[in-house]
C-alpha cells in the first residue's frame, strides 16, 4: 500500500517536472537569447552565451525606443488605475449605501459592459475618436481604458463595500459629517483591500492592451510598450538579440507585480470568477 | 441602506455616480448601440462622408465571403481544442499542486505567470521559437527528428494548430488558479472517510473531486469558450492572420476589414456576430449544465 502511494507520487512528480519544463523552456530561451549575439542564437540556441551581450538591452532600451514606450505605459496605466479607483469607489459608495428604486437596475446596467466583446464596439469607438479629433490624445485613451474596466471594478468594490461595517459611518453621520466626508475619510480607507485588488488588475489590463492604442495612437512618442514591442518587431524583425531583450523588458513589469502581489492576484481572480 | 428623504441630498448623492456613468455611457453604451447601427450601413471611415443605410447586406456579404467562413472554422477549432485541453490539464495541475508537494509554489507560479504577460509578448516569444530557423526546429534536429522540421507558422497545415497550442499554453494557468481555489473548499474529512473505506486516490479523484468541482469546472469551460472566441492579440502578433488569411479569426478579420480595408460596415457586422456567438455560447453551456443537474 505504502509503496503504491509513493509510486503514484513519483509519476506525479515526473509529470509535473515535464510540464514545468514546457513552461520554463520558452521563457528561459528568450532570456538566454536576450544576452546572445545573432550568430549564437542560431548556432547554439540552447547553450549559455560565450560573452554576455548586455548591449542588446542598451540597444533595445535606447535606439529601439523601449525606454519611451516603457515610460508611456507606466504613465498611461498609472493614470488609468488612479481614475478607476476614484470613479468606481464613488459609484460603489452610492450603489452599496443608499436606497434608491433603481439601485439593482443600475448595478446590472454597469454589468452589461462585461458581456459585450471589445471587437463589437471598435468601429463606433473609432468613429467617436475621429469625430472629436481624439487621435493621439492620451486622456481619451485613458478614458477608454477606464470605461472598459469599470464594470469589473464597480462590481468588486460594491460587493466589498456591502460587507463593510456601518457603525463608523453612523457615528460620523451623527457627528454631522457630510456624505462626501464620510466617503473620503471613512469609506475610502476601509475599502483599500478591494481598491488594491482592482488596481492590480487594471494596471495589468492597461499595460497589456494593444487594441485601443492600435486604433488611434500612431505617434511613436505616445505608444505604450506592448504596441511598441510589436512596432520594433515590424521595423527590425531580424535584430533578434535586442528584440528578445525588448520582450524581457515588456514582461518584466507584469512579472514583478505578480511576484509581489501573488496572493492578491490569485485571490482576486478566483473570487471574481466564483462570484459570477 | 440609507433612505434619503430630501430631494436635495438625493441629488447630492447622485453626483457621486455621475463620473462613472458619464464615462461608461460615452465609451461603452453609446458604442454598443452604435455598433448595431454601423453594421447596417456602408461607410468608408472618412470623417464627414455620410454612412449609407443598406440593411442586412453587410451580414449577407460576411456569410458569403470565404474568408469569414474560414475564420469561423478557425474559431471553432480554437474553441473546441482549447476546451478539450484547458480545463482537464488545469484540473490535473491543480490537484497535483494541492498535494502541497515539494516545490508546489514554484510550479504554481510557473504555470500561472504566462497569464499576466501581454499576449503580444507571449506571441512574439513563441513566434521566434516556431519560425523556420527557430529553436524548435533546431531542437528537432538535435534529437534526430529532422524529418519533422517545418516552418510551423508559415505552412498552411500547421499555422493554425501552432497558434491554438500557444493559446492553450498561455491560458491554462488561469483555470488552474480558479480550480485550485475550488479544491480548497472541499472538506478534508470527505477524503479521510473515503480513504478509510479503502478508496484509492484515483477513485477519490473521480468519485469526490470531480463531482464536487462540477460547478467550477463548467464555469471554467464557459469562460474558456468566450475567451477563445475573443482571442486577438496572439494571432495579431504571431501571424497577423496570415499566411493568406488562413489563420484569421473573426476578431482579426473584423480588425482587418474595418481598419485595413476601411469596410467599417462589414467590420461592425462581424463584431455583432462575435457578440451573438458569445451569447449563444453562454446560454448554450448554461442550458447543458442545468440539464445535467436535473438528471
Amino acid at each position: 500500500m505504502k509503496k503504491r502511494i509513493s509510486g503514484q507520487k513519483i509519476i506525479m512528480y515526473i509529470l509535473l517536472l515535464l510540464t514545468a519544463a514546457m513552461f520554463a523552456a520558452p521563457m528561459i530561451f528568450t532570456l538566454l537569447s536576450s544576452v546572445k549575439n545573432k550568430v549564437e542564437i542560431f548556432t547554439n540556441p540552447f547553450a549559455l552565451p560565450e560573452v554576455v551581450q548586455w548591449g542588446n538591452y542598451v540597444e533595445a532600451w535606447t535606439n529601439a525606443n523601449m525606454s519611451q514606450y516603457f515610460l508611456n505605459s507606466v504613465l498611461q496605466a498609472g493614470a488609468t488605475v488612479i481614475v478607476l479607483a476614484i470613479v468606481s469607489s464613488m459609484a460603489a459608495y452610492v450603489l452599496s449605501r443608499f436606497q434608491f428604486k433603481w439601485n439593482k437596475a443600475m448595478l446590472l446596467f454597469f454589468m452589461v459592459g462585461m458581456m459585450v466583446p471589445v471587437h463589437t464596439v471598435l468601429v463606433p469607438v473609432s468613429y467617436i475618436i475621429g469625430a472629436f479629433n481624439l487621435k493621439n490624445n492620451i486622456p481619451a485613451l485613458i478614458m477608454i481604458y477606464v470605461a472598459f474596466n469599470l464594470p469589473f471594478s464597480i462590481l468588486v468594490v460594491t460587493n466589498f463595500m456591502k460587507g463593510v461595517n456601518k457603525s463608523l459611518e453612523e457615528a460620523a453621520l451623527i457627528d454631522g459629517a457630510s456624505y462626501f466626508q464620510i466617503y473620503r475619510f471613512v469609506m475610502l480607507p476601509m475599502t483599500v483591500p478591494a481598491l488594491s485588488t482592482i488596481s492590480i488588475f487594471n494596471f495589468l489590463g492597461a499595460w497589456n492592451n494593444i487594441l485601443f492604442p492600435l486604433l488611434f495612437i500612431n505617434d511613436k512618442k505616445l505608444k505604450p510598450i506592448a504596441l511598441g514591442l510589436l512596432n520594433f518587431n515590424g521595423e527590425r524583425g531580424s535584430d533578434y538579440g535586442p528584440l528578445m531583450a525588448a520582450i524581457v523588458i515588456t514582461v518584466a513589469v507584469p512579472l514583478i507585480i505578480y511576484l509581489l502581489f501573488q496572493e492578491k492576484v490569485e485571490g482576486g481572480l478566483a473570487a471574481g470568477a466564483v462570484k459570477e | 441602506m440609507i433612505k434619503l428623504k430630501s430631494n436635495k441630498t438625493k441629488m447630492g448623492v447622485l453626483l457621486f455616480i455621475l463620473p462613472a456613468l458619464a464615462i461608461y455611457l460615452v465609451f461603452q453604451i453609446i458604442p454598443i448601440i452604435g455598433s448595431v447601427y454601423f453594421s447596417l450601413v456602408s461607410w468608408n471611415g472618412i470623417a464627414g462622408s455620410a454612412p449609407e443605410f443598406i440593411g442586412l447586406q453587410n451580414y449577407i456579404y460576411a456569410f458569403k465571403s470565404p474568408d469569414f467562413i474560414l475564420s469561423l472554422k478557425n474559431m471553432a477549432k480554437m474553441v473546441i481544442v482549447s476546451v478539450i485541453f484547458h480545463t482537464p490539464i488545469a484540473l490535473l495541475m491543480a490537484v497535483a499542486i494541492n498535494t502541497k508537494c515539494k516545490g508546489y509554489r514554484l510550479f504554481k507560479a510557473l504555470f500561472f505567470v504566462p497569464t499576466v504577460f501581454p499576449l503580444t509578448a507571449v506571441g512574439l516569444m513563441w513566434y521566434f521559437i516556431f519560425m523556420p530557423t527557430g529553436s524548435f526546429n533546431a531542437l528537432l534536429d538535435v534529437v534526430g527528428l529532422s524529418n519533422l522540421v517545418t516552418p510551423w507558422l508559415v505552412d498552411s497545415s500547421t499555422a493554425m494548430n501552432t497558434i491554438v497550442f500557444v493559446n492553450i499554453w498561455a491560458g491554462v494557468g488561469y483555470y488552474m488558479v480558479i480550480i485550485l481555489a475550488g479544491l480548497t473548499t472541499i472538506p478534508e474529512d470527505v477524503y479521510e472517510a473515503a480513504a478509510i473505506d479503502g478508496a484509492t486516490s484515483v477513485k477519490q479523484f473521480f468519485q469526490i473531486t470531480i463531482p464536487m468541482l462540477k460547478p467550477i469546472l463548467s464555469m471554467c469551460i464557459l469562460m474558456d469558450i468566450i475567451g477563445s472566441v475573443k482571442v486577438f492579440d496572439l494571432v495579431f502578433a504571431m501571424t497577423g492572420g496570415g499566411p493568406n488569411g488562413l489563420t484569421n479569426l473573426p476578431t482579426t478579420l473584423m480588425y482587418n476589414e474595418a481598419f485595413k480595408y476601411n469596410h467599417y460596415g462589414v467590420g461592425s457586422a462581424i463584431g455583432i456576430i462575435i457578440m451573438l456567438i458569445c451569447i449563444v455560447g453562454t446560454v448554450g453551456s448554461n442550458f447543458i449544465t442545468n440539464r445535467k443537474k436535473d438528471i
